[in-house]
C-alpha cells in the first residue's frame, strides 16, 4: 500500500496532488526544518584556483583532501582568470549598505578610467622605453598602489602614570591591508561634489602607484611620527 | 492497535528522555563480573542472580544491585515483546509480510500512519528495538562479598580513568620504542604513520555511550588532549587500533558513488537532467547536453537572465573549471529565491551533471573546489527578544 502511495508521488508533480488528497499525503509533502546556517568546522576551505590546485597536484596531495568534506566555494569566488581576492577586498569596503552591484560598478568604471587614461599616456610617450615604463594593467595599478600606501609600523596610545603615550610598535598584515584600503576610500571622498566617485579613485589610485599623493604622504607622515615617538617604544613591553 | 500505541507513547517519551540512546555498548568497555559472559550485549551478560541469590553471604550493595538488575531485566524482555508484535501489527496493517518487515519498513510505516508537523524530528513519534531506546547499563562492578572487581571503581568513572591510564601507557610505550629505535640508528616507517584528516574525536556524547559513564567538560578535554598527544607521536601506528576507537570517520566520497550514464536525446547528443538543484530559497533542474556549443538556456533566456556579473560567474564557474564551457550546451529552468540563489543552485547543478562527463581527477578537482558540495545553508530566524537573528539591541545602562 505504502509503496503504491509513492509510485503515484513520483507520478504527479507534488502540488497538484497535494490539492487533491492532502490528508493522504502529509507523510510526502516538504517539511522544513532548522537548516543549518553555517558549516561545521571540519570542512575545509574550498581550493577552487586552478594554480593552487597545480600545486596540490605536483606535491600528490590532491587526492588525500578530496577525500574530506570541502565548502562550496562563496558567491564572489570563482575560478575564472578575472577573479582576484584584493579586488573583491577592495569592492567589499567600497560597499555601502550591502549594495554590492554599485560597489562592484563604481570599482570596474575606476578600473576604466586607468585604463583610459594610462592608455592616452602611452599614445603620448614617443620612445619605446617610456612606453614600456607605462603600466596599462588597472588590476596591477590597484596591487602596486595599495602596497605603496601599507604602513609598515603604527602609533598605539597607551597610558602611563596619567598620561597616554602614543607608542610605536610593529602592525600586522592584515591592519596594514586595512589601513591602505581605508586610507585610500577617505582620500577618494575628500573630493568636490561634482567629482564622481571613479574618477577620484582612478586619480588616488594613480597617485599611490606612482608613490606620491595624499595617501602616501599620509603613510610617511606616520612613519615619521613614530620615528619622532621612538623614545616611548619601551613602554610598549614596560 | 492500542499495544502500538502504547509502545509508541512509551519510546516517544523515553527518547525525549534520552537524547541519543542509540548505539548501546558497541564497544564494551563496561566493567563485567566474574560471573557474566563475555558477550557484547547488556542484556545477555547481566548477572546470573537466581545463582547468586542462593549463596548466603552477599552485600546489600550486591543485593541491591541483583533486584535492579532484575527489574531492568524483565523490563527489557517486556519491551522487546511489546517491540515484535508492534512490529507484527504493523506489518499486517501496510499489507506486508511480518517476517521479512525490517526497521526501515517500521520507520516508513510509522511516518504514514502517524504524520507529524511537529518542528524537532527528535519529538517525532518513533519506534525502535528497545536496546536502541534504552541507554545501555553497567554489568555488576563488584562481587557477592562487596569487593569491586576493577581497580579504578573508586574513582568513581573506572572505564574512563581505565582509557586515561590506558592511552598514558601507550605514550610512555612509545616514547620508549623510539628510543630503542633511535640507538638502532633506524628511521620511522614512513608507510605506517597515521592518517587523522579523514575521521574526527568521538563527541562527548559519543564517548559516554562508549564508555557507559557520564564525564564532564574538562574529562572531555583532558581525554582529547592524552589522545592528540598519542596520535601526534612518530610511532602512533602502533597503536592504530586503540586511537580509532575513539575516532568517527567524516563523510566519504559521495560525488564518486552513482554517477549516472547520460542518456541520448533524438540528435544523438548525450544529455544528463539534475533535478532538484537548491540553493537558499532557489529550486530548478539543469539539463547539461554533450556535445554542444556553449549555449546556455536559463529560463528560456541566455547568460543575460541575470542582470548582474556577479551571477552570471557564478553559472559558468564549473564549466570554466573543467574546460567545457563551449564543448557542452546547458538548459536550466529556475524558480524562487534571487540572483545569487538561483545563480547558486544553477551552479551546482551543472558541476553535479558535468561528473558523467568529466575523468576521475577532474571530479577530485571539483570536490577540492567545493563545486560538488550542496551548499544546505539557509537564512537564520529572527529571534524574539532581539532585532535580528543574532544581532542584540544596543546596551543601555537604564
Amino acid at each position: 500500500m505504502a509503496n503504491n502511495i509513492r509510485n503515484i508521488n513520483k507520478c504527479i508533480p507534488r502540488n497538484s496532488l497535494s490539492c487533491i488528497v492532502p490528508r493522504l499525503l502529509t507523510v510526502q509533502q516538504y517539511r522544513e526544518y532548522a537548516r543549518p546556517t553555517s558549516f561545521p568546522d571540519f570542512f575545509q576551505n574550498p581550493i577552487f584556483r586552478k594554480e593552487d590546485q597545480a600545486k596540490l597536484i605536483e606535491s600528490a596531495e590532491l587526492p588525500k583532501i578530496a577525500a574530506l568534506p570541502v565548502r562550496p566555494p562563496a558567491v564572489y569566488q570563482t575560478s575564472s582568470a578575472y577573479h582576484d581576492p584584493l579586488v573583491n577586498k577592495v569592492i567589499n569596503h567600497v560597499m555601502e549598505m550591502g549594495k554590492k552591484q554599485m560597489a562592484r560598478n563604481l570599482v570596474e568604471k575606476a578600473f576604466e578610467n586607468i585604463k583610459r587614461s594610462q592608455i592616452e599616456r602611452y599614445h603620448l610617450a614617443s620612445t619605446p622605453e617610456a612606453k614600456a615604463k607605462i603600466e596599462l594593467d588597472p588590476k596591477k595599478i590597484l596591487h602596486k598602489a595599495i602596497e605603496n600606501a601599507k604602513p609598515l609600523l603604527i602609533l598605539q596610545p597607551i597610558k602611563r602614570g596619567g598620561i597616554t603615550y602614543q607608542v610605536p610598535g610593529p602592525i600586522t598584515e592584515k591592519r596594514s591591508l586595512f589601513l591602505a584600503i581605508k586610507w585610500l576610500l577617505e582620500a577618494t571622498n575628500e573630493k568636490e561634489r561634482t567629482v564622481h566617485f571613479p574618477e577620484q579613485f582612478a586619480w588616488e589610485l594613480l597617485d599611490a602607484a606612482n608613490n606620491t599623493g595624499k595617501v602616501v604622504k599620509r603613510k610617511q607622515d606616520l612613519h615619521r611620527q613614530c620615528e619622532a615617538n621612538r623614545a616611548y617604544a619601551h613602554y610598549r613591553w614596560q | 492497535m492500542s499495544l502500538i500505541i502504547k509502545q509508541l507513547l512509551l519510546h516517544t517519551r523515553s527518547c525525549a528522555k534520552f537524547r541519543q540512546p542509540a548505539i548501546c555498548n558497541i564497544y564494551n568497555y563496561s566493567t563485567k563480573a566474574t560471573t557474566t559472559s563475555g558477550s557484547n550485549n547488556v542484556l545477555d551478560n547481566i548477572t546470573d542472580w537466581e545463582t547468586l541469590s542462593k549463596k548466603k553471604k552477599i552485600s546489600k550493595a550486591m543485593k541491591a544491585y541483583l533486584d535492579r538488575a532484575q527489574e531492568h531485566d524483565e523490563f527489557m524482555k517486556r519491551q522487546q515483546f511489546e517491540y515484535k508484535i508492534g512490529k507484527r501489527h504493523l506489518a499486517n496493517m501496510m499489507g506486508e509480510d511480518p517476517e521479512t518487515f525490517t526497521q526501515k519498513d517500521v520507520d516508513r510505516a510509522i511516518e504514514y500512519l502517524f504524520p507529524s508537523g511537529i518542528y524537532d524530528p527528535a519529538a517525532r513519534p518513533l519506534m525502535k528495538p528497545p536496546e536502541e531506546v534504552f541507554p545501555a547499563r553497567k554489568a555488576a562492578e563488584f562481587d557477592e562479598a562487596g569487593r569491586p572487581h576493577h581497580f579504578l571503581f573508586y574513582t568513581g568513572k573506572p572505564n574512563f580513568f581505565k582509557l586515561m591510564y590506558d592511552a598514558a601507557d601507550n605514550i610512555k610505550n612509545l616514547q620508549s620504542f623510539e628510543d630503542k629505535v633511535i640507538r638502532k640508528k633506524a628511521s620511522p616507517d614512513p608507510n605506517g604513520s597515521l592518517n587523522l584528516n579523514t575521521s574526527v574525536w568521538l563527541t562527548k556524547d559519543q564517548l559516554e555511550q562508549v564508555l557507559v559513564e557520564n564525564i564532564t567538560d574538562l574529562e572531555y578535554d583532558n581525554f582529547k588532549a592524552v589522545m592528540e598527544r598519542l596520535a601526534s607521536l612518530p610511532y602512533s601506528y602502533r597503536f592504530k587500533e586503540f586511537i580509532e576507537k575513539f575516532r568517527k570517520p567524516l563523510s566519504s566520497q559521495r560525488f564518486a558513488l552513482e554517477i549516472p550514464k547520460p542518456a541520448y536525446d533524438s540528435e544523438g547528443r548525450a544529455f544528463i537532467t539534475t533535478y532538484e538543484c537548491l540553493r537558499k530559497k532557489a529550486r530548478g533542474d539543469v539539463t547539461v547536453k554533450s556535445p554542444g556549443t556553449g549555449k546556455i538556456t536559463i529560463n528560456g533566456k541566455d547568460l543575460t537572465y541575470f542582470d548582474d556579473v556577479q551571477s552570471r560567474e557564478q553559472v559558468i564557474f564549473p564549466l570554466i573549471f573543467t574546460g567545457l564551457l563551449d564543448k557542452v550546451d546547458v538548459d536550466c529552468h529556475i524558480e524562487g529565491g534571487g540572483p545569487s540563489g538561483q545563480s547558486g543552485a544553477i551552479r551546482w547543478g551543472i558541476a553535479w551533471s558535468l561528473r558523467s562527463f568529466v575523468d576521475s581527477n577532474m571530479l577530485q578537482q571539483m570536490q577540492v573546489a567545493g563545486l560538488l558540495t550542496r551548499d544546505h545553508r539557509r537564512r537564520e530566524r529572527k529571534k524574539p527578544g532581539q532585532p535580528g537573528a543574532r544581532k542584540k539591541p544596543t546596551w543601555k545602562r537604564r
